[in-house]
């Protein structure tokens, strides 16, 4: 029996290795399908204000300005849930953690606290909730739903514990108020740390080890296991990214409106995983891309801003995200099945 | 004259009251393929799984080139140079073959950043030389769009490359097409001619018969004959495997 020739015969292209279109290859990839939405509704919205800049002001400097403000929160705290779903598990307590690690910066800076010490306070309580997390889904071999939704309702008691239900101010000074409030070049500082963090993400995702590591604990447990990758570790680093940037994402949000609500961040993680979801995000792990992360929270202020500029009524978010989130489900489900064969 | 590079001698695994391999001896000399057959329950599986470092001899001694040994999990035996296939390889879909090639074992900086172009190359190479796989364009394509043959051949690369001396091929046709199955038994032979040794693990005696120097037949967790291809026949082998 000879090898080579009867290999050529046998592996014989399959019938899903057909040459598809460019366009259709962009919709198949992790993030093509919300890039190639987001573009058609830029050019869509840019399209309108430019013929009625009058009624359709999304062109507007104020509005422009508005929506830099607001991506970022959702933005940020997208990325580290993003990381943990790739990583196969679920975070729903960043909400109740954003407005907690919130509430003692802001009670820490108004007792004499420096802000630039306050703030890594904030990420670290951030972090070692999302390592607790991480300790009882792994060791008590929970769904990570369940522990995380624990959380959600543990660390929102936990902030009415801590300082009651009351508004708390926030002053940091004018260079912690410039670092993340002010504006660089025209934009928002508060952009700037979305655009830098977004970068630093896709660099540990995409072109470093543990992104790869991350990619192969949720997409083949078993078989990440089997070589050699440490996948608890690699969860417990998620979980620990996850409650990071909801700490983060509140520090953004505590600037930028100078103050924090105890009620502040509730159903902002469903909004994160809304974000990912429409980024192409597969729910069960191991697919996505931190572009698609990126867009995701884009589209999701996009849709706000183009119906509040329309003046629709905010019911109308909720049920065009809704549909937004089912789609996208359906179509990243599909885009599965159909590499699975 | 050669040497045995992977031994079991006397061999027992229990899983509480179950004893699941009694006594199980036998060798794989370099380059050797060897078929480890019997019907369902023999304890094939499990005998892959302890050479493959899943689970823990109860008794009895592990040898590679030699040496006592015990692996206490996969990393331990792949750096003694096994590998283990299965049915459904251990790649992850949503990754490209390159990343599939290299994972666990990535080219990087000191910082931890991927080499991906190195890594790219390589793996290109990997695919023309060491399988030829054909129908697959670019080592950028993602292990999903693969068909099973060449989810096995890429599995297979992996070994090739990372200098894997004993493959482990659990019942690695099981899911393949005829056409598959021809390529993947094709390539087991080519690793042969590298001094490539083999255990293929399989129900069908045909397939093994086609590829295989020497058959161990199990049953009830032992080892009830050992035999040359040059000293049996496909029936007798049958008989062997029916009658146990």
């Amino acid at each position: 029996m000879t090898a080579a020739p009867m290999l050529v015969q046998a592996t014989a292209p399959h019938g899903r290795l057909r040459r598809q279109s460019p366009l259709m290859r962009l919709i198949g990839a992790p993030a093509g399908a919300i890039l190639v939405a987001f573009i058609l509704i830029q050019v869509l919205c840019i399209a309108y204000a430019l013929i009625a800049p009058d009624e359709f002001r999304y062109l507007s400097s104020q509005n422009l300005t508005i929506l830099m403000k607001a991506v970022p929160v959702l933005g940020c705290m997208a990325l580290g849930v993003g990381v943990l779903m790739i990583a196969g598990e679920f975070d729903l307590s960043v909400g109740s953690v954003y407005a907690l690690t919130a509430i003692v910066m802001a009670v820490q800076v108004g007792s004499g606290m420096s802000p630039f010490l306050a703030a890594p306070l904030a990420v670290l309580i951030g972090v070692a909730i999302g390592l607790l997390h991480g300790f009882i889904t792994l060791r008590a071999a929970l769904p990570s739903f369940i522990v995380t939704l624990g959380g959600l309702l543990f660390w929102r008691g936990a902030v009415l514990l801590y300082n009651g239900a009351v508004q708390v101010r926030f002053d940091p000074g004018p260079a912690f108020q410039g670092l993340f409030g002010g504006t660089f070049l025209g934009i928002n500082a508060a952009f700037w740390w979305f655009l830098a963090l977004s970068l630093a993400f896709y660099l540990l995702l995409h072109r470093h080890r543990f992104g790869n590591h991350v990619f192969a604990t949720g997409g083949n447990r078993a078989a990440a296991t089997a070589i050699g990758i440490d996948v608890n570790r690699v969860k417990m680093t998620a979980f620990a990214i996850a409650g990071g940037m909801a700490a983060f994402a509140g520090i953004l949000a505590t600037v930028r409106v100078g103050s924090v609500q105890p009620g502040q961040g509730t159903g902002l993680e469903l909004q994160a995983i809304a974000a990912c979801v429409i980024g192409g995000l597969s729910l069960t792990g191991g697919r996505g891309s931190v572009l698609g992360i990126f867009l995701g929270g884009m589209l999701i202020h996009t849709i706000t801003n183009v119906l509040l500029l329309m003046r629709a009524p905010g019911f109308y978010l909720d049920m065009f995200i809704a549909v937004l989130i089912v789609g996208a489900a359906a179509f990243n489900s599909m885009i599965e099945r159909k590499g699975r064969g | 004259m050669h040497m045995p590079i992977l031994e079991l001698h006397n061999i027992t695994k229990r899983f509480g009251a179950l004893t699941a391999l009694r006594d199980l001896s036998f060798h794989v000399n370099e380059g050797e393929v060897i078929g480890l057959l019997g019907d369902n329950g023999a304890g094939k599986s499990t005998a892959v799984n302890l050479i493959s470092g899943i689970h823990k001899p109860s008794g009895g001694h592990l040898f590679v080139d030699g040496k006592q040994t015990l692996f206490s999990c996969r990393t331990d035996s792949a750096e003694a140079g096994i590998e283990t296939i299965y049915q459904n390889t251990a790649l992850v879909d949503s990754l490209s073959i390159t990343r599939n090639i290299f994972m666990g074992r990535e080219l990087c900086t000191h910082a931890g950043m991927l080499k991906l172009a190195e890594m790219r190359e390589i793996a290109m190479q990997v695919l023309k030389s060491a399988v030829h796989i054909s129908g697959i364009d670019s080592p950028d394509m993602l292990v999903g769009e693969l068909s099973g043959g060449q989810k096995q051949a890429v599995a297979i690369a992996r070994a090739v490359f990372f200098k894997r001396r004993i493959l482990m091929l659990d019942e690695p046709t099981s899911a393949l097409s005829v056409r598959e199955t021809e390529a993947l038994l094709n390539q087991v032979l080519k690793l042969k001619a590298e001094n490539v040794s083999s255990v293929l693990v399989t129900h069908n005696l045909y397939h093994a018969y086609q590829v295989c120097d020497r058959f161990v037949i199990m049953s009830h967790g032992t080892k009830v004959f050992d035999v040359a291809k040059a000293d049996t026949s496909i029936s007798q082998l049958t008989e062997y495997v029916v009658l146990t």
